[in-house]
């Protein structure tokens, strides 16, 4: 019944592998984000909050086009990039960075909320023991918000694993380099007769979907058991 | 609070409230996007002097089109640039076949950011990146592929997947100008469009299939009046002028000499 072509294997191993990628590269920084919305008193939090939160409402071809501007050839980076070598347009790094500008606000909100729930008294507790900031940030707020962190990785691997918009704009549709699941399904519906094949990718995408949100659920669970002893 | 949700569900359904249809006639049209401007001046030069005709032009790549046809869009003319989709759409029974006729020619080129001397399509092998439409549904990519089989490249360029698919042959001339690719396969209508690309390698006609732009009523279109006066004035001399301007070539029933009509460079 699942008729894939080679061409559809290597589109689904790149769409592991540039979800996976953009997830773990945006953890550290979504992390560090998360923290300073949440604990830091700076002026000017509303900013970087409601730039954080801007690809969420961002249609994600206008996303595609902002970082075509910022990583082109005529861009502001673009050039200087290149002379350190370094290719964004229509390379897999472009279609990581695609998924992981779109997915950031969704990772760091989740984060976000973890890290808000975490109760005031363990903070105040630590304080008043003499803790430091990163002693108190590794010992207690880490810890306490790894089930978030987690939620907000699966989710914005989900959310990279549909990407689309800002991937075609960004990293363009290079067969075994940028064609991600959405991509191949996307130019089968362009073809006629390629009705078959979109129908095939479409089912490994809903699968694949179901395994992630499945393995979240019960490694959600089992952070829910090892804390509340 | 009763008075005023009252109210807005009556707004919500005013809005929702199909539109009713206008008085003017109109005319659908599926065009293959090389063609867009050209099209774009048939249809001003044609409602100049059809008042009350509406021209609603649809544009994307010839294969896109046809499977939008094929499954219900709304399309009074279809002028692909590629003789299989309208042999694709008139097995699907959409197509009037007795209209069927070639509107223009067109010949294929090798646009690029002028750094590198192009030859021969062997040249295209040191290359990082070449955009072309994507065979499956774009005829210029179509072409293109047909052309670097010939040259025996295709196989190579593929596997090294330095290949970039545009959906139609206007996305992969602007992958070109703005000097994202290497070089892009379009036609030489779109070359002279090109802001900073410019024509590396003239692809030879031997190559690949002539390129002609079948031209056909729909079944729809056939009832629509308006549709069919479109189509004799796609006939006309005025028209044939707007597409050789824009640097198509006309078909040789057309010109009605012996040899095939090619665009003086």
């Amino acid at each position: 019944m699942l008729d894939l072509s080679p061409q559809d294997m290597q589109a689904i191993w790149l769409s592991a592998r540039v979800a996976t990628a953009a997830t773990l590269i945006s953890v550290p920084f979504g992390f560090v984000v998360a923290y300073f919305l949440v604990f830091v008193r700076l002026p000017g939090k509303a900013l970087v909050e409601g730039m954080v939160n801007l690809p969420l409402v961002l249609p994600p071809v206008v996303i595609g086009y902002l970082l075509l501007l910022l990583f082109g050839q005529s861009g502001v980076l673009g050039p200087l990039l290149q002379s350190f070598g370094i290719r964004i347009i229509f390379t897999l790094k472009g279609a990581v960075i695609a998924s992981a500008v779109v997915g950031f606000p969704l990772l760091v909100r989740s984060i976000r909320t973890g890290m808000e729930d975490i109760d005031e008294r363990y903070l105040q507790a630590s304080r008043t023991l003499g803790a430091r900031w990163w002693d108190t940030l590794l010992t207690i707020i880490a810890p306490l918000s790894g089930r978030a962190v987690l939620a907000g990785m699966t989710l914005m691997f989900a959310r990279s694993l549909g990407e689309f918009g800002a991937t075609i704009i960004l990293a363009g549709n290079i067969p075994g380099v940028t064609q991600t699941i959405p991509l191949a399904i996307y130019e089968y519906t362009n073809t006629p007769g390629g009705d078959g094949m979109a129908l095939s990718l479409c089912l490994v995408s809903i699968v694949i979907s179901f395994v992630v949100l499945l393995a979240n659920e019960s490694v959600s669970r089992k952070f829910r058991q090892r804390t509340t002893r | 609070m009763k008075s005023e949700i009252v109210v807005l569900l009556s707004l919500l359904q005013l809005l929702v409230f199909p539109i009713l249809p206008g008085q003017a006639a109109e005319v659908h049209l599926s065009v293959a996007a090389s063609m867009s401007d050209a099209i774009k001046e048939l249809d001003a030069a044609f409602a100049a002097d059809h008042p009350g005709v509406t021209m609603l032009p649809n544009f994307g790549s010839s294969g896109s089109l046809a499977k939008q046809v094929a499954q219900g869009a709304a399309a009074d003319l279809f002028i692909s640039a590629h003789p299989k989709w309208m042999s694709y759409l008139e097995k699907e029974g959409r197509i009037a076949p007795q209209t069927v006729r070639d509107l223009a020619r067109n010949t294929l080129v090798f646009v690029g950011p002028p750094k590198v001397s192009v030859n021969s399509l062997n040249d295209l092998e040191v290359m990082e990146r070449i955009a072309l439409g994507s065979p499956q549904s774009v005829p210029a990519g179509q072409y293109a592929e047909q052309a670097m089989r010939a040259a025996g490249v295709y196989a190579g360029l593929a596997a090294a997947k330095k290949l970039v698919m545009a959906k139609d042959v206007r996305q992969a001339l602007l992958y070109a100008d703005r000097g994202e690719v290497d070089g892009a396969f379009v036609y030489r209508t779109d070359a002279l469009l090109a802001q900073k690309a410019v024509v590396l390698y003239a692809v030879p006609d031997k190559l690949h299939d002539p390129i002609s732009y079948p031209l056909a009523l729909t079944v729809e279109g056939e009832k629509n009046s308006a549709a069919r006066a479109f189509y004799e004035f796609l006939a006309s001399p005025a028209a044939m002028k707007i597409l050789e301007k824009y640097g198509f070539g006309v078909p040789a029933a057309a010109t009605g000499a012996q040899g095939r009509g090619r665009p003086r460079n």
